[in-house]
């Protein structure tokens, strides 16, 4: 049985519609991402959950109790904001204990708990600095151990590293998942970082204008993208129309397809022209399932551990990405290059918004 | 180098003298018994304050002007803190409202604000008119502007939403949190407010005179009515007003203080430290 019950959510904003029937289910104990671009209602959503937004339909239920009715502070849910909602007037102990407080905990419980919670974090030494005098990922770290603290059946997560820099995001990020998993928090994270996303969950799920449009294991989302929204959003897939796909693949069969067809750019192999390949000749090599054709390098940009290349193939144009390793592999703007791929690794893709 | 940093000081000592000078002098004429045409004055006395001292008016009027400001700022405070809070958080849609509303004392002279107010209050179900509420009335209007920028202001410098959200989902209600995080956090804000708008009550006459006159005689209608007759005995008037001022926000500012230290402290002995 689940966990978290999300249940036909609708949410309409001056006759804009948010949430659109919405639903969804979390297991206890896991890592839920609500990964999309921004105006998507993913925010929105984690909203209505907490209570601080009223939905206009639908319902939430937490461990099987509909929780729908109920003020935000009698949910039993925390929340961890991006601007990390400190209070200001509060050092760090007395930040981290003020749920506790609410709780109407004894002193002895509430020191024994917020010192836990500092450790948990790793900011023993900061319990009395002032929320000003801390770096934003300690303030954000301090956020954490103070929704954490008074134990809530689930954590709601509302980029809450967007605000960082790349490096401590990153870091964050990690210490993050770890503080989860050890603990066994339930959590709703919500992020627009496609990498932040695949990283840190047990479950996307991949959200756009108001409905989630795939929801898997960040293997799934990633490699099986169901549509064109999530081909293009989760990665930089090729997304190809049916005669893109066949004059790429000079079979016409696929021209009258009116659906599109995604392909990985790290699906596609890039190498010298060593078999004197003519503009227009085709081949599929030794291997029947392979695809192999000539292209032309527009464009090559350096990502660090990877090359992108921009490539023209047969009127066609492609990103295909390789590792930035070999030297020997290493093409330049004109270069003429023989590409290669699987014909099974074109995934058809279903129309968009369905 | 020394150039540049000679200028600024030249500046504020120029201005310093210009601001003290009239203070300075006033405080030689209400000692000096003769002043005539000598640079300081020729012989001294305290006569002026003793008279003054002694004067029962003189007290009384000092009396009710304290009374009149701490009603009028103290009420403004209760009404306006809550207001605005519930406008920043609950319904933003009317802070333009509030905005203008609380610019039109600024704009509608004291004069035209009076004769308006005696008209509407000297009859009907709150006949007020000539009496001291009417003034106390007047003054939490006239005070409006100085209460609702300081206070709204730091409302939006500490992110008030945001921090009432994630106080009621650490379970506080949201007078708990109202109490707990936004007051402590806009103390500043008020600080500044009520001293602002308590020193322009003190200082206040056009409303006070035409409203109330002689029926409660504030410490500017005394110093009015005391000024022809000598102007020495104005100046003393005028001297006391200042360090009763001076005092007041020596104690408003301690006060405040001690007010911001117990509400940490409070949320110190909650979490038990």
């Amino acid at each position: 049985m689940s966990y978290l019950l999300i249940e036909n959510v609708n949410k309409t904003y001056n006759s804009t519609s948010v949430l659109h029937e919405l639903n969804l289910e979390v297991m206890e104990g896991e890592m839920v991402t609500l990964l999309g671009p921004s105006g998507c209602g993913k925010s929105t959503l984690l909203r209505c959950i907490s209570g601080l937004t009223d939905m206009d339909k639908g319902s939430v239920h937490l461990e099987g109790r509909n929780i729908t009715p109920l003020a935000p502070k009698d949910r039993n849910v925390g929340m961890v904001f991006q601007s990390y909602a400190l209070f200001p007037n509060m050092n760090v102990y007395d930040n981290i204990a003020f749920g506790l407080s609410m709780k109407k905990k004894s002193s002895q419980q509430i020191k024994s708990r917020v010192e836990e919670m500092l450790q948990l974090i790793d900011l023993t030494e900061k319990a009395k600095s002032y929320p000003h005098e801390l770096s934003g990922g300690q303030q954000q770290r301090v956020s954490l151990a103070r929704s954490l603290a008074v134990e809530p059946k689930l954590m709601l997560m509302d980029e809450p590293l967007s605000a960082l820099d790349a490096k401590i995001r990153k870091h964050l990020r990690t210490e993050l998942r770890q503080i989860q998993k050890r603990v066994g928090m339930t959590m709703l994270f919500v992020t627009h970082d496609q990498e932040e996303a695949l990283t840190i969950s047990d479950k996307i799920c991949l959200m756009n204008q108001g409905r989630i449009v795939q929801t898997g294991s960040p293997d799934e989302v990633y490699s099986k993208p169901k549509d064109e929204f999530a081909a293009r959003f989760i990665g930089s897939y090729n997304v190809l129309s049916g005669e893109e796909l066949s004059m790429l693949l000079a079979e016409p069969a696929y021209s009258k397809s009116a659906g599109k067809y995604a392909l990985r750019p790290e699906a596609i192999h890039v190498k010298q022209n060593s078999l004197g390949l003519q503009p227009t000749s085709t081949s599929s090599g030794s291997d029947a399932a392979a695809h192999i054709c000539l292209g032309l390098v527009e464009e090559a940009v350096m990502l660090g551990n990877i090359i992108r290349y921009r490539i023209e193939a047969n009127g066609v144009r492609l990103l295909a990405d390789v590792l930035n390793g070999d030297q020997a592999m290493k093409f330049h703007e004109g270069d003429a290059v023989q590409i290669q791929f699987d014909r099974q690794a074109c995934l058809p893709l279903a129309p968009s918004g369905t | 180098m020394k150039k540049g940093r000679a200028f600024p000081r030249v500046i504020l000592t120029a201005t310093l003298i210009y601001l003290l000078i009239p203070l300075l002098a006033t405080l030689l004429y209400s000692v000096a018994k003769s002043w005539q045409n000598t640079i300081l004055p020729e012989s001294w006395t305290l006569g002026w304050f003793r008279d003054l001292f002694m004067d029962p008016r003189f007290t009384l009027s000092l009396w009710r002007t304290l009374w009149i400001c701490f009603l009028s700022v103290g009420l403004s405070v209760v009404v306006m803190l809550p207001t605005i809070f519930i406008v920043v958080v609950y319904l933003p849609r009317l802070e333009k409202l509030l905005n203008v509303l609380v610019l039109i004392p600024y704009a509608a002279p004291g004069v035209v604000m009076a004769v308006g107010l005696i008209k509407l209050y000297s009859s009907g179900p709150v006949a007020i008119a000539g009496t001291m509420w009417i003034l106390v009335g007047v003054y939490f209007v006239a005070v409006l502007p100085y209460m609702y920028q300081g206070i709204r202001n730091s409302m939006r410098t500490i992110r008030t939403i945001d921090l009432i959200e994630a106080a009621e989902l650490l379970g506080a209600s949201k007078l708990m949190a109202f109490r707990r995080i936004i007051v402590p956090n806009v103390l500043p804000g008020i600080r500044v407010s009520v001293l602002l708008s308590f020193s322009i009550l003190f200082g206040e006459f056009v409303l006070a005179n035409l409203l109330v006159g002689g029926q409660f005689e504030t410490i500017q209608i005394y110093l009015y009515h005391r000024l022809s007759e000598s102007g020495h005995l104005a100046s003393a008037v005028v001297i006391c007003y200042f360090l009763v001022i001076l005092i007041l926000s020596g104690i408003l500012l301690a006060l405040s203080g001690i007010l911001g230290r117990q509400s940490t402290a409070a949320s110190k002995k909650g979490s038990g430290q």
